[in-house]
């Protein structure tokens, strides 16, 4: 087949660019360690999530030196904790975050960042986040969840160590 | 003698399916502009009741951009490509009266269905937007419309596949021509493709929308509906690049650089477009990583074909521009007809879209995937891509074959001129602050994405900034979009009729599928790979996940009122 | 639609398309440049940041 030669180098070139692609999101993985979201949260009876232990009154624990558990709760338009009150975790900690949804999909994102699930009903999700420093941050559902989908937000406090106080929203 | 005289059952049908397709872009134009002012807080006119009518907005601007004007657009322009290319009539005036009645009355159902959700006085609503999944669920006349359009398609294709068989048993020895070889891949994709959707409207939603059923297994529904959802793109992609490399050479006053790696990119296409949907669901629970980064390297090999194109098409443009003179290494590029919008439309349709394939780069970046995922970083990307690499090239198009297809000549050529230059810039505007606005975390779908709790911290620029500009590029579409409907209706109902309204002429192609392997027409091969290879995508990820259940997981959420009330 | 305006004719042998090398070799350094800064930002800016 006659090809140019331009052309031939652009499809070295190309496939070069592939390459390099996928080597960079498999260092990310495999080197760096990042996860993504998938089937290891398990699963939870979508008719029954208020009876599970882990959501039956959703809450920030501790659960190592530096690392906590935090689970939560979406349905139709809020998070618990995360609306009404915002979720706080200590500075300087791993945090993992198990998130399930009451009614349909809803998406959970800490604002600006790349902490970002989905959250399917029957699903947990599983998401480690490292935090460092205090601050404030914005959460949201991203996905669109029903006619009071623009109003589900609310925040995450990352407060100094001293001052967290262990316990729920 | 133009199209129209040499055909006119397939003109006729062609000017059926446009009129359809620029019906849809402009009711969705419509849609998109009330978006784009309402969820900037320029002018909130319909959210006075509740954000409801919002996404009844949001989910007509998506099914009538993305599955109408688009659609209807490809069945057309496909006629003409496969008629014109084997220099052949279709095979059955029957079948493609059916093919195109199934598909208007299929779209004028679900429109129905959508458009009822802005008022109680019916019971017919479907604000589920175009990505259509559990357990958010819209009345059955929704589905069924769509799977009256859909089944049309399925008709379409067979019209033209049994047209091609016809013409080959005719020309055993004859390798098929360019624009015939495009039609059917694309046609052969498209089977391959719907297999998901159908599957996942007629065996869960409809039953479920219905009551037959009362629960469906929502990662399944969305693994099936992104089986279909992402080689779909590739379906609006398609009849651009078609127009890109058999007509736009021309317009540009050259030849096609290549024909046999134009026929290696629409295999790749075949094979590759449907075993890729997981990146679509990177985030979702319930799916194990590894089908996850086996969908992405399939898709980063997807990226092959496209920057395949951008170099054969910008190599024909060069031709062109040298032969009308250009000399030096870019002065060929001031000798373009930039003044013939049909080209221009084009030119400046594939410059966005190498923008909008770097954004889609990133989407497919499995981890990097984490920071933009149903942000506004999202529509960003498609608007450039759907949004304009097709939907600026159909335009384009159109001012290239409406006069072939009524037998008419352009009017106001100096409006149409300009016309795809103010889509372009009010486009940059638009999906620029998009992205931009996605990285601090605005979400898409979002009907005022403004909240109590907290305000967005924009490293570069201001949230008013990017809240001014897509409110201005919306502006911009609209009134470029005006422009083009005008200049098309005038035409198409007062131009003047002319022996030979366009010049229709398509040279040669500097390199002809002579020097090409015979195997790259071998379509059976072709279609066997594209099996397999989905095979091996899809079935352990499907079982895995309907190991959960089929018909079970979660309850009905309509966002209808009960199915059975309205059928009683 | 538009007239020829064809000044002269480039047959297949004669035609390098330089202008195109050019263009696509500019697009290939955007292409990388622009998804290393893409990286930075994601992975190695200051925040929350996912591990798992």
């Amino acid at each position: 087949m006659n090809i140019h030669r331009f052309e031939k180098g652009w499809l070295v070139a190309s496939l070069v660019l592939i390459v390099f692609f996928i080597g960079t999101v498999a260092y990310v993985s495999a080197v760096t360690g990042v996860e993504m979201v998938d089937d290891s949260g398990g699963k939870v009876d979508v008719d029954n999530v208020t009876d599970d232990e882990r959501f039956a009154d959703p809450r920030v624990e501790q659960v190592g030196e530096n690392e906590y558990d935090a689970y939560v709760v979406a349905q139709q338009f809020i998070f618990r904790p995360g609306t009404n009150s915002p979720i706080e975790v200590p500075a300087n900690s791993t945090v993992n975050f198990y998130v399930t949804s009451l009614d349909v999909v809803h998406g959970f994102q800490i604002v600006g960042t790349n902490v970002n699930t989905m959250v399917v009903p029957g699903q947990v999700s599983e998401i480690t986040v490292e935090f460092d420093e205090p601050d404030e941050h914005g959460i949201l559902c991203n996905e669109y969840c029903g006619s009071g989908h623009a109003s589900m937000g609310g925040s995450i406090n990352v407060v100094p160590e001293d001052e967290w106080e262990g316990g729920d929203a | 003698m133009a199209y129209v005289d040499k055909r006119p059952l397939e003109a006729r049908v062609i000017r059926v399916a446009f009129a359809a397709s620029f019906l849809f872009l402009g009711l969705g134009g419509l849609g998109g502009l009330i978006q784009a002012l309402h969820r900037t807080g320029y002018f909130q006119f319909i959210g006075e009741v509740t954000d409801g009518n919002y996404y009844t907005v949001l989910t007509s601007h998506g099914v009538f951009m993305v599955l109408f004007f688009t659609i209807f657009f490809l069945v057309g322009v496909f006629t003409w490509a496969l008629t014109r290319g084997l220099d052949r009539d279709l095979n059955n005036p029957r079948v493609t009266k059916y093919w195109i009645t199934s598909m208007c009355v299929g779209a004028f159902l679900t429109s129905l269905a959508i458009i009822g959700g802005f008022t109680n006085a019916i019971p017919l609503e479907a604000n589920v937007l175009y990505t259509m999944y559990a357990p958010l669920q819209a009345h059955p006349l929704y589905y069924i419309g769509l799977t009256l359009f859909v089944t049309g398609t399925w008709v379409a294709g067979y019209d033209m596949i049994s047209t091609y068989l016809r013409w080959r048993s005719d020309n055993p020895d004859e390798r098929i021509p360019l624009k015939a070889f495009m039609v059917l891949t694309t046609m052969l994709m498209w089977y391959i493709t719907t297999l998901g959707i159908a599957a996942e409207v007629l065996l869960f939603l409809i039953p479920w929308s219905v009551g037959i059923v009362s629960e469906v297994n929502p990662t399944l529904t969305r693994t099936l509906f992104w089986y279909f959802g992402h080689a779909v793109v590739y379906f609006w992609l398609i009849p651009a690049y078609l127009l890109w490399y058999t007509v736009l050479p021309k317009l540009s006053g050259g030849r096609l650089f290549s024909d046999p790696l134009a026929r290696v990119v629409f295999i790749l296409f075949l094979i590759l477009s449907v075993p890729v949907g997981i990146h679509h669901q990177y985030l979702d629970p319930g799916i194990p990583e590894g089908f996850k980064f086996v969908a992405m390297t399939n898709t980063m090999f997807l990226l092959l074909p496209s920057l395949l194109t951008a170099f054969t098409v910008v190599a024909s443009m060069e031709h062109g521009g040298r032969q009308r003179g250009g000399t030096g290494y870019l002065g060929w590029l001031r000798t373009l007809p930039w003044k013939n919008p049909a080209f221009s439309g084009m030119a400046l349709a594939g410059v966005m879209f190498a923008a909008g394939g770097f954004s889609g780069m990133i989407n497919a970046g499995m981890n990097i995937n984490y920071l933009v995922h149903n942000t506004f970083w999202v529509p960003g990307h498609f608007h450039l891509t759907v949004g304009t690499a097709s939907a600026l090239t159909f335009m384009a198009g159109a001012y290239w074959l409406v006069p072939q297809l009524t037998g008419k000549e352009l009017v106001s050529k100096r409006l149409a001129a300009v016309q795809p230059f103010i889509w372009f810039v009010g486009m940059t505007f638009m999906s620029n602050a998009m992205h931009r606005a996605g990285l601090f975390g605005m979400p898409r779908r979002t009907a005022d994405p403004t909240y109590s709790q907290f305000s967005y911290d924009p490293t570069v620029g201001t949230v008013s900034g990017v809240n001014g500009q897509i409110a201005l590029g919306g502006v911009l579409l609209t009134v470029s979009l005006a422009i083009f409907l005008y200049v098309i209706a005038r035409t198409w109902f007062g131009g003047e009729r002319a022996e030979s309204p366009v010049d229709a002429e398509l040279p040669s192609a500097l390199s002809g599928p002579e020097h090409s392997p015979k195997v790259l027409d071998n379509l059976k091969l072709w279609v066997g790979i594209a099996i397999l290879l989905v095979i091996l995508a899809y079935t352990v990820p499907i079982g895995y996940i309907a190991s959960d259940g089929l018909w079970s997981g979660s309850e009905t959420y309509p966002v209808a009122i009960e199915a059975l009330e309205v059928l009683l | 639609m538009a007239t020829e305006d064809k000044k002269r004719e480039i047959g297949h042998e004669e035609f390098d398309p330089v202008g195109t090398l050019a263009l696509i070799a500019v697009y290939f350094v955007i292409l990388v440049v622009m998804w290393i800064i893409m990286w930075r930002i994601e992975f190695l800016g200051n925040g929350p940041t996912v591990v798992g």
